[in-house]
């Protein structure tokens, strides 16, 4: 049970994008080439990346992971921000494959690779979100007081 | 050291170093294969289960300490510390543990095999000695746990059976060496009751709290349903435990069987509410397992009742280890599968900007093979009870063995992978 306003806020975000990694995950996955629906598709999973998880990292990486350190699971946060480089990695990757889909620029060989980086995003991100959930969202009622969590879950509104 | 290793090895960490809960599952995989080999070589006398002596008996405590047990002991030192938010049991003491534990089980079989008492004798005590201190260990971390009340029910009512499986297995063994011991009839229904359903019943069903949730995204069961889940199997446990030590009072058995049932059915049930709600919906081959093991536990409650209450049902008990078995089993090898490359993969990321995907560990061909053995041997092992034919019992043991062979080409794909992965 997530108790803390922070910890819903982030398992929010986290639903809503697991809900479009599936969608990514079933649409890519069985896809022979690319289609101008699946290109619409990985644009918005793309932004997606690109924007709303930038935020959500960066929240987490300069909020809550030195929190993490402080409270002596400075090796927890580590391995977390360590999974948002990876992923930002394979999102850089994408990037200019689903701009090149997007333009009609794409051939068979790009559609692979995007195919193949984007289950690869999919994975990563689920499982980056598996340990999250297991780990640092039920840590947050230790990290953070009442008035703390209050404040910084206003503060993260305002990102938004 | 790079920041993931310090996590991956560090004593404020919740990760144990791979090569321990590894080490456990690789012999669980190891006596998986063994098991079945053993049943598919003495398959045609092993129809009449009768708890005596000789290869059947050996064959199945090759799969409950060693398969069942052995993958209880590493799950359960790994998984712990994340419901209880501590760093994990002394790492020193868990290979000890695995050290005698690992060959005792051996030693053990081969006596039940050969019913060589003396052999026994030895084993027992190799299995015993090591179960006993990791009973201590994890009694002493549960002593010191923050949260998941739930898991810990289960956890702590699980060592409580533990003791109990280690008390009626003595008394066991000292009847086999001709020691004064009270009865078998009593023991055995005793160490059968507290052995699957207690220890390693109440262990998956705590630890499906954690790993269910986990894998398909859920948020976890309330806490105080998953209480009253422990509370109703624990004292259909000890009701039923009261109806083998005072067989003539009435009721003791229908009341045993409603409390652990309605427990078995509000966890079933919770589980179905974690899977609905999860965010991840597709949750592949492993989980197909997991559910056949539900129906597998839901059909064994059947068949314990049906064995109560007298109705002539032909083979009832074997029906009912079968069904055991399947529950088990299944638990043990679709959690696995999803557990060993998802450890892999994080172990694997220590030092690495962008570490392994637990995807690209694991081998699809050989889980694809081993989950089709896995369901063709247990349907040829049930035409075996129903038509008491050896025949097909040694079919099932033979596609058995295929499967854990398959199983463990998984297991060794994994560890090459992980191997290679790492920096």
């Amino acid at each position: 049970m997530i108790t803390t306003q922070v910890g819903r806020m982030l398992d929010e975000e986290h639903r809503s994008n697991l809900e479009l990694l599936e969608r990514v995950e079933r649409a890519v996955g069985r896809a022979p080439e690319s289609t101008p629906d699946l290109a619409a598709l990985l644009g918005r999973f793309a932004h997606a990346m690109e924007h709303d998880i930038d935020r959500h990292f960066r929240f987490e990486e300069e909020v809550l992971f030195p929190r993490l350190a402080e409270a002596g699971d400075g090796a927890m946060a580590a391995l977390l921000a360590e999974e948002h480089q990876a992923i930002r990695d394979v999102t850089e990757e994408m990037l200019p494959l689903v701009q090149d889909m997007a333009e009609g620029r794409g051939d068979e060989e790009s559609w692979d690779r995007l195919r193949l980086a984007a289950l690869e995003l999919v994975e990563r991100q689920v499982a980056h979100i598996q340990k999250e959930t297991m780990a640092l969202l039920p840590l947050l009622e230790d990290l953070l007081d009442a008035e703390t969590d209050g404040q910084l879950a206003l503060d993260y509104a305002a990102t938004a | 050291m790079s920041t993931a290793g310090a996590f991956l090895g560090g004593a404020s960490g919740r990760l144990l170093p791979a090569s321990l809960p590894l080490r456990f599952f690789g012999a669980a995989v190891a006596y998986h294969l063994l098991a079945w080999l053993v049943l598919a070589v003495s398959s045609r006398d092993a129809l009449p289960l009768d708890g005596g002596l000789g290869p059947p008996l050996a064959a199945l405590h090759l799969l409950t300490l060693g398969v069942f047990g052995m993958t209880a002991l590493g799950a359960a030192a790994q998984l712990l510390p994340v419901a209880t938010r501590q760093a994990p049991v002394g790492e020193h003491a868990l290979r000890a543990v695995w050290w005698l534990y690992t060959p005792g089980v051996a030693v053990l079989a081969w006596g039940m095999h050969s019913a060589r008492p003396p052999w026994i004798a030895l084993g027992a005590a190799a299995v015993m000695l090591p179960l006993a201190a990791w009973t201590v260990l994890v009694a002493r971390h549960l002593v010191g746990a923050r949260g998941m009340p739930g898991v810990l029910a289960h956890a702590w009512s699980a060592l409580a059976c533990l003791v109990l499986v280690l008390v009626t297995a003595l008394l066991l063994v000292a009847g086999w060496l001709g020691w004064p011991a009270p009865g078998r009839q009593s023991l055995l229904p005793l160490h059968l009751l507290v052995g699957p359903f207690g220890f390693m019943g109440l262990l998956a069903l705590g630890l499906s709290y954690i790993l269910v949730p986990m894998f398909a995204l859920a948020v976890p069961p309330p806490e105080r349903t998953q209480l009253a889940s422990c509370v109703l199997v624990v004292a259909g446990l000890l009701l039923a435990a009261a109806s083998v030590l005072a067989p003539g009072v009435p009721l003791l058995q229908p009341l045993a069987w409603s409390a652990g049932s309605t427990g078995v059915l509000l966890h079933l049930y919770l589980m179905r509410q974690a899977l609905a709600t999860g965010m991840r919906q597709d949750l592949g081959r492993s989980f197909v397992l997991v559910k056949s093991a539900w129906a597998a536990l839901l059909l064994a409650l059947v068949l314990a009742g049906v064995l109560w209450s007298g109705l002539p049902l032909p083979h009832a008990r074997a029906w009912l280890a079968l069904a055991l078995v399947a529950w088990l089993l299944g638990m043990v090898l679709g959690f696995l599968q999803r557990i060993l490359p998802f450890l892999a993969a994080l172990h694997a990321a220590a030092g690495r900007r962008r570490g392994p995907t637990a995807s690209s560990l694991t081998h699809e061909r050989a889980l694809r093979l081993h989950i089709a053995c896995h369901f063709a041997a247990l349907a040829l092992l049930a035409l075996a009870i129903g038509l008491g034919s050896a025949t097909f019992a040694q079919l099932g043991a033979f596609t058995g063995l295929a499967g854990a062979c398959a199983f463990a080409v998984f297991y060794l794909h994994v560890l090459r992978r992980l191997r290679a992965a790492r920096p």
